[in-house]
């Protein structure tokens, strides 16, 4: 049984350098807790309840400057909710190397995204008739352009699988898979990137929430383990937004480089050698 | 409608988190060190919820009770912002196709709640 004087600071890193690359907590808190002998899948039973705080936290605020699409949302929740039921659900049965090794696949397949961040500029598109059908477009005021953005998204056929997808990542893995969502809210829904930050944010809670009834039914939230390391979390995240306002994007984007690749070939290795 | 709901998120892991951090602390003042003895035996989310509701209700309020009413709290709280997006569509912009949607949701999530 890890120490509560270990767990709280962990976790507090935890959702400190999550917060600061906008990849949340999971990512660290993970590989951190089975480093520190937690059985994997309690370590992502805990992680998943923790990201339900962290987007909610962060969720709220968006919501409130109006931002988030809340349409957007709802429609694409309905496919992430049974993906991380369905993910959730494997990872109840499956046996702990596997996890082991899928979960550092994801931190390298994001440490390659990563790597390889090019800016699209955003540009409006057609919409397909599905997506109009879903009543899909709205507006928001971008206070640091100064103007109202107008938007439409689209190929919703395309996102909604897609978010099942992300979604049964998330259940899997205890993660925010916020990364993923955003990749398809941009690049397939073709949503101005503060619209997909924020509705991401917004589906990640739902979807933890759907995953960690799974892990609740089965008996593997430990409120020994939850308390500190959801408040853990929670205060760090806390602090990490109010940090990365001042800190640059490059030197961030640096860190968790080396911060990924590190823990994505610490956790392969442990999945292929049985730890 | 988009400040209540986004009022309610915060108040939901605000709440959440000042119970667990109550109940952490005045397990530490009554053992002297914060380590927790309990499990939570596998029950779904609605019995959670009745297991705390019956222990905060008939007075055996412990430190326990706290900390796990934190966590079914924080758990409430996107289902309850679900149920309020619902109700916003379905009451405030008379939506019929979203509050379909999100009826979906919350029957997906409420199905989560309730299986064995």
């Amino acid at each position: 049984m890890v120490p509560f004087y270990i767990l709280l600071p962990v976790s507090i890193l935890a959702g400190f350098v999550g917060a600061m690359a906008g990849m949340g907590g999971g990512v660290i808190l993970i590989p951190a807790l089975t480093l520190l002998g937690v059985d994997i899948k309690h370590a992502i039973a805990i992680s998943i309840l923790s990201v339900i705080a962290t987007s909610s936290g962060s969720a709220s605020a968006y919501v409130r400057d109006h931002i988030t699409n809340l349409k957007v949302g709802m429609f694409l929740e309905m496919f992430t909710i049974v993906g991380a039921l369905a993910g959730a659900t494997i990872t109840m049965v499956s046996s702990p190397r596997p996890l082991y090794i899928m979960f550092g696949s994801v931190l390298l397949g994001s440490w390659f995204a990563l790597l390889w961040t090019k800016h699209v500029t955003w540009h409006e598109g057609e919409q397909d008739r599905f997506s109009r059908w879903l009543e899909l477009e709205g507006s928001y005021y971008d206070a640091a352009a100064q103007k109202t953005i107008t938007y439409k998204g689209r190929r919703a056929y395309l996102g909604a699988p897609l978010m099942f997808g992300a979604g049964l990542i998330a259940g899997l893995l205890g993660i925010g898979a916020g990364a993923v969502k955003v990749l398809i809210h941009d690049l397939v829904m073709g949503l101005p990137p503060k619209v997909s930050t924020t509705t991401s944010n917004l589906i990640i809670g739902v979807t933890a929430l759907a995953g960690s009834s799974v892990y609740l039914i089965h008996g593997l939230i430990d409120p020994g383990l939850a308390a500190p390391v959801v408040v853990g979390v929670v205060a760090g995240a806390f602090l990490g937004t109010r940090v990365l306002v001042r800190i640059s994007n490059q030197s961030v984007r640096r860190f968790f480089l080396v911060i990924l690749i590190g823990l994505a070939a610490e956790m392969i290795l442990r999945g292929i050698r049985g730890h | 409608m988009d400040l209540l709901l986004g009022y309610l998120l915060l108040s939901g892991v605000g709440l959440s988190m000042s119970l667990i951090i109550v109940g952490l602390i005045w397990r530490f003042f009554r053992i002297g060190h914060f380590s927790l003895d309990h499990q939570l035996a596998g029950m779904n989310l609605f019995e959670f919820l009745l297991t705390e509701i019956r222990m905060a209700t008939s007075g055996d309020v412990s430190p326990r009770t706290l900390i796990d009413g934190g966590i079914a709290v924080l758990m409430l709280t996107p289902y309850l912002r679900v149920l309020a997006s619902m109700l916003y569509f379905m009451l405030g912009l008379k939506n019929w196709k979203y509050t379909l949607f999100t009826g979906i949701v919350l029957a997906v999530l409420t199905f989560s709640l309730f299986i064995r």
